[in-house]
């Protein structure tokens, strides 16, 4: 995966969270679209890392990576319990980063600890937040598309 | 109709308990392996009834951590389920080993029994999370049965289901982990974890969505996440099959399409419509893991699924039935009590009653009550004031346990990672939480009291933990004792070191005498590598000794093979280990 189309990766990611938990959703609309953007995701890993598919085992979980970002970010403008489930997503992310970090070190690979770190570092940060202004929803958002990004 | 259940169980039970008596006696011989990896029928059935368990978890636990209102009687059929379904997944394993007196191994004990154990091996990591959930499962269980009748303990039930909440997701993921660290090309997958806990959700989703129906009743809310989860399993399928290539048709069609037809609305309110998609979904996803534990299943060049396969799949299924109604039926009067909720739900109704009840309750410990609702100050839910000091002790406890493991002379010479230790680090950290938690509240709070029986019952617990505990110690004898089947008593037979070579001892030491790379990873203590210099060292008597009288994990083969039996595998192993030097040395 090339930088490039690993910041749209990102820029993907945050577009289809604008859709999730709209105010009066079903859970069979947010389910649908979890299952659609986990399909799309795919998709885009396949087509955008064709070549390198076979051989980088690292892209492996990058759909599922790409979901937990989404989550992440659509979590920021929950209206209910959103520190909670900000904190969860970001769970959820170390989860999916941690794991498949270790599946890939038993085959050889080196583990991402800096991303995970970050992750847990931020997630770890996020319990401690009072009320959530929109300055600080802007800057969750940054920073987790920093770690994307750089790390 | 518990009774009626139980029959139909116990005829299962009864033949299943015969095939799976043979299958012990025999050895893996006997049921469908897959000729590539080794891994065959029970593996597949302990991924199927481990992702079974999850469901009381999920259900009762995460979603009363979520804040997510479910009536008490699902709540304790799932928590049934899961302590059910654990009980026949901890027998699978055991049967696989192949060699189930020596099932002591897989206990964390590193190297204090004078055995160098492989702390790399998955294999550890299973069974302490699958102990650990176990003893957890129980305990919130009995929890959430005492809790109707002694209040003051609704107090540990949500701090126990955070606690259970990251256990549940660990397991399977450990589980997962299985197959993810191995070479085998069609186990790649470093999304596995996901996969894994998204498919035993959906199992275990089905499985109290067929038992509901049995109760005759039907919670709607489970209906609807078991049909999300397929449309996030079938999304998942579509990125393994871009990635491989491999595809599970009938799984696809049975946990995939047919779950679809809950959005016709006259099966969806038939009962028996029901019925058919979470048997549907349990048929589909039963064929999934045997697809997936064997990537061969279904070719011709596979053995074909035999008597013994059919008879373990009637096993679980009967033992299932047996111990889940039967302790069901056992303990129903403490499940049905005045305040529960039971009847045809989806959550609505039992939302608005307990919002009823809470607009009379006096502001929770931590909560403010604002203009949009209310908000929680950080770190001041009442379930972390609880949990706090228990935790903060499950932490120190697993730290000090990591170090230890860090201390440990042998792996002075192991490549230890942080990421061999990591994934024993949570459970640890559960166990000892729970425990101070309960202890606390038994001896310091004395927030509740046991009856007689309930005494009694603990101390048996507590004993046979113990007892186990003990056994892991110390072990089995590694000498047989009287002899089994003599393999032959004739000599001269030159074939006859190939072939018990390759019927007893490649598996560990591998049919060219270097290690088996997968069952390195997989079991342990390590096997000694057979090099020239070793075995030239070693000398012929003290290797027939070895072989005869057994040594370490090495079993014992006397009265089984004869003294010229054994200096023939001896004398094979130098003629492996020659043709090895030879192949380095060629240019």
């Amino acid at each position: 995966m090339t930088p490039l189309l690993n910041a749209f990766a990102c820029l993907l990611a945050l577009a289809c969270a604008l859709f999730l938990w709209r105010k009066g959703s079903s859970p069979y609309r947010n389910g649908a679209l979890l299952a659609g953007f986990l399909l799309l995701f795919s998709v885009f890993t396949y087509f955008g890392a064709a070549e390198s598919l076979a051989t980088d085992p690292a892209l492996e979980h990058y759909p599922f990576r790409m979901l937990a970002l989404c989550l992440c970010l659509s979590t920021a403008s929950l209206p209910l319990y959103r520190r909670r489930y900000l904190v969860l997503a970001q769970v959820l992310w170390l989860w999916i980063e941690l794991f498949g970090g270790i599946a890939l070190y038993y085959r050889g690979f080196d583990v991402a600890w800096t991303r995970i770190a970050a992750v847990a570092g931020l997630a770890f940060g996020s319990t401690f937040l009072s009320r959530i202004s929109r300055e600080m929803e802007f800057c969750l958002m940054v920073l987790w598309l920093a770690v994307w990004v750089f790390f | 109709m518990y009774r009626f259940l139980m029959l139909v169980g116990l005829v299962l039970f009864l033949p299943g308990a015969c095939a799976l008596g043979y299958s012990v006696f025999q050895g893996p011989s006997s049921w469908m392996t897959d000729a590539r990896t080794f891994w065959g029928t029970p593996i597949s059935l302990f991924v199927f009834w481990i992702g079974l368990a999850h469901a009381g978890t999920l259900i009762s636990a995460i979603f009363l951590a979520l804040d997510i209102k479910l009536d008490r009687r699902t709540a304790l059929i799932a928590e049934l389920s899961t302590l059910a379904s654990l009980v026949i997944a901890a027998v699978f394993p055991l049967v696989h080993l192949g060699i189930v007196e020596n099932f002591y191994m897989v206990a964390p004990l590193l190297d204090v029994r004078g055995i160098f154990a492989n702390i790399r091996s998955p294999l550890v990591w299973d069974f302490c999370c699958i102990a650990v959930y176990a003893a957890l499962s129980l305990l919130f269980f009995a929890t959430h049965l005492k809790a109707r009748r002694n209040p003051t303990l609704e107090k540990y039930c949500k701090p126990m289901a955070w606690l259970l909440f990251p256990l549940v997701l660990w397991v399977h993921t450990v589980v997962s982990l299985d197959f993810a660290t191995t070479f085998v090309p069609e186990w790649r997958g470093a999304f596995f974890p996901v996969y894994f806990i998204t498919g035993a959700i959906f199992s275990g989703l089905a499985l109290v969505n067929l038992l509901l129906c049995a109760e005759g009743y039907r919670v709607r809310l489970l209906e609807r996440l078991q049909l999300i989860c397929s449309w996030i399993l079938c999304a998942i399928w579509a990125w393994e099959f871009m990635l491989k290539g491999s595809f599970c048709a009938s799984a696809f069609i049975f946990a995939g399409l047919l779950p679809q037809l809950r959005m016709v609305a006259f099966i969806r309110e038939s009962k028996w419509g029901r019925m058919a998609i979470s048997a549907s979904v349990l048929l589909g996803l039963f064929l999934e893991r045997q697809f997936l534990v064997s990537p061969e299943f279904g070719s011709p060049a596979m053995a074909s699924f035999g008597w013994v396969d059919w008879g373990m799949l009637a096993f679980s299924a009967g033992t299932f039935m047996l111990v889940f109604f039967g302790m069901l039926l056992l303990l129903k009067r403490f499940m049905e009590v005045d305040g529960s909720y039971f009847g045809e739900v989806d959550g609505r109704d039992i939302a608005e009653v307990e919002e009823a009840e809470h607009k009379d309750s006096p502001v929770r410990l931590g909560v403010e009550k604002t203009k949009k609702g209310f908000y929680v100050h950080p770190w001041s839910s009442e379930e972390y004031h609880v949990l706090r000091l228990p935790l903060l002790l499950g932490i120190a406890f697993a730290l000090l346990f990591s170090l230890w493991v860090w201390g440990r002379m042998p792996f002075e010479n192991v490549d230890l990672s942080l990421a061999n230790v990591i994934p024993l680090f949570y459970p640890v950290v559960a166990l000892v939480t729970a425990v101070a938690l309960y202890a606390r509240a038994y001896f310091v709070e004395k927030a509740f009291a046991l009856h007689r029986i309930e005494k009694i019952l603990a101390a048996s617990v507590l004993v046979l933990a113990g007892t186990c505990a003990g056994a892991f110690y110390a072990g089995g004898a590694s000498e047989r004792g009287a002899a089994r089947d003599v393999l032959s008593e004739n000599p001269e037979n030159r074939d006859l070191p190939v072939q018990t070579w390759n019927a007893r001892c490649a598996t560990c030491h591998g049919s060219d005498g270097k290690f088996n790379e997968k069952f390195v990873r997989e079991f342990y203590p390590v096997p000694q590598k057979l090099d020239l210099l070793r075995l030239d060292s070693l000398g012929e008597d003290s290797l027939v000794n070895v072989i005869l009288k057994g040594r370490v994990n090495m079993n014992a083969y006397e009265g089984r093979l004869t003294y010229s039996d054994a200096l023939g595998l001896v004398r094979y192993m130098r003629s492996l280990a020659e043709k090895e030097v030879a192949n380095d040395s060629a240019p």
